[in-house]
This record gives C-alpha cells, structure tokens and sequence, in this order.
C-alpha cells in the first residue's frame, strides 16, 4: 500500500496518481473528509465538478461541498436549505423587531422632556 | 406514478429504464418536469438520491426531495460556493440587522441613563454583557452615539456574534439560534 495516497484514493481502494484531481483537496490524515463527500455526491460527481472549474477555485469548491454534505448527514430531510430557512427566519424577526426599537427612541427621547414640561408648571 | 400503461416517470426517462409500480422516483418527479431530476442527478447522481430517499421515512420524501432540488440548483448557479454563498449572504444581514438593533438599543438605554441615572442603571446593566456594560460606563461622551463612527465602533463592541469562516455545520446552527437581545429589560 502506497502510504501517500490521498484519502479519496485510499477510500476508492485505487492507485493515486501524480495528477489525481482529489488530492490536494483530500489529504490522507482527514479520511471522514472525503468519505462524507462522496456519501453525497459520489465521487464521479465530484471529480466532474472539480475538473469543470478553474484550479484556483476548487479549494472553496471543497469546502463548500464539505459543508453541505455534513449538512445533508446531520439533517437528512432539508440539509442545509434547513439553516437558510433559519436565517430567513431570523432576519424576519429581527426586521420586525428594528422599527419597534427605533419607536422606542423617540418615545424615550420625548418623555423626559414631557417631565421636565410639567415640573415647572 | 409509474407502472405498465402509465408514462414514466421523469427519472426513468431520462435513465432510460421501465419506471416500475414501486419507482422511488416516481411520487417526487411527475414527467411534465424533466428538468428537475436532470438538475438533482447531474448533482448529486440518481443513485444517491435513490439511496437517500430509501434512508427516510414516505412522509419525509417529499420535503427531502425539494431540499435537495433547491441544492442542485443553487451548485449549478453557483459551482464554487453553491448553497454555502446564500448562508455566507444571509449570515451578514443577520450580523448588520443584529447589530442595527444592538445599537438602537443602547441607544434607549442611554436616554435613560442620562435621564435616570440612580434609579434604572444599576438594574438594566445587570442584563448586558460584561463587555457591554465596560464599554457603557467607559463612554461618558453620550452625544456621540449618534455619529456614525462612534455607532460603528459601538456596533462592533456589542456584536457578539462573530461570523465564523470555518465551515462547521452544528457551530453555525448554534450560533444563528441566538435571540437577540430582550427588549423587556430595558423598561422595568
């Protein structure tokens, strides 16, 4: 066994060739990385979707398809279109909740000087 | 549904294969829209989508299914970042939404303070952060709170979400279910 095959090389059980395209990306020491990926998407797709991008970009390309396939493992049903309706929601409450606040300004800024009106009256 | 003397589904169409009595495919891609499972297979591969929905209860399916549609889509618009560039989006209106109320707020609490400083602060800053409140009781020049710069390094003070690069699932859930601060402190 080649101690320097990536991890997507070890876990396809395959020889790692100089230009395999999952190496950088897949390093040997993080093997539930690739695993996770290619529980998701497989790895014929990741490897299409890898080579259809320029090389500079498929670090965040990784990532991002990291991201989302421990999304879709920890949240089966909605993976990470679950977060998204979170933060839909979240940006919801608080746009609500800002003109209220800002309402409360100027009622706090009013009161007192209605106080300071009817002491001296 | 699919079955002898049906059309097939939209899958086994474009797999080309006899869309069975019992197709998984067949309740979640009708034929008159193809381009949703060609989306969801160019993406994700039809027999990992297969494998998924069998993992998941029938009531589930469905939901699972547009998941999954709406991922595909978002990684075809978008194939370096997909999903993860609306999250990264979403993520800084919530910080700059949290941080416009963080401010508004502080902003009452100052009127207040200056108009009733003996009687409400002490109670009111018990319900702050301690980083909060160091940086209240550090700022004796109140006007300043309504020029920009002193609201943005105000903002930035009070922010207490902290937008994290790193992509871990669970950490950014967490840190998106906090709510934002009680307004009701404000005003006992």
């Amino acid at each position: 066994m080649n101690p320097k095959r990536c991890a997507a090389c070890r876990y396809l059980r395959r020889r790692c060739p100089k230009d395999c395209v999952f190496s950088p990306y897949f390093p040997p020491n993080n093997p539930d990385k690739f695993a996770c990926v290619h529980r998701i998407y497989g790895a014929g797709n990741v490897s299409k979707m890898l080579q259809q991008l320029p090389v500079q970009t498929r670090a965040e390309a990784v990532e991002s398809l990291c991201f989302e396939a421990t999304c879709r493992v920890e949240d089966p049903v909605y993976g990470c279109v679950g977060i998204i309706s979170l933060l839909q929601n979240q940006i919801q409450k608080t746009q609500n909740l800002l003109p209220r606040t800002q309402a409360e300004i100027s009622v706090a800024q009013i009161k007192p000087s209605q106080n300071q009106h009817s002491a001296f009256m | 549904m699919g079955g002898p003397g049906s059309s097939p589904c939209a899958s086994c169409k474009l797999l080309r294969r006899r869309c069975a009595k019992d197709c998984i495919f067949a309740p979640y891609f009708p034929s008159d829209d193809p381009h949703k499972f060609a989306i969801v297979h160019k993406v994700f591969g039809a027999s990992n989508v297969s494998k998924m929905l069998q993992e998941l209860p029938i009531h589930q399916r469905a939901d699972a299914v547009n998941s999954l549609v709406f991922e595909a889509n978002a990684r075809v618009r978008d194939p370096v970042y997909g999903c993860v560039g609306a999250i990264s989006y979403l993520q800084n209106q919530v910080s700059q939404l949290q941080m416009q109320l963080a401010v508004a707020q502080a902003e009452i609490l100052c009127i207040q303070l200056q108009h009733e400083p003996t009687l409400q602060s002490h109670h009111q800053l018990l319900e702050l952060d301690q980083g909060d409140k160091a940086l209240l009781l550090h700022n004796n020049n109140i006007d300043n709170f309504n020029s920009n710069n002193n609201n943005n390094n105000l903002c930035y003070a009070m922010s207490s979400g902290q937008f994290s690069s790193n992509f871990a699932p669970s950490s950014i859930m967490q840190m998106q279910m906090q709510d934002p601060p009680k307004q009701e402190s404000l005003w006992t």
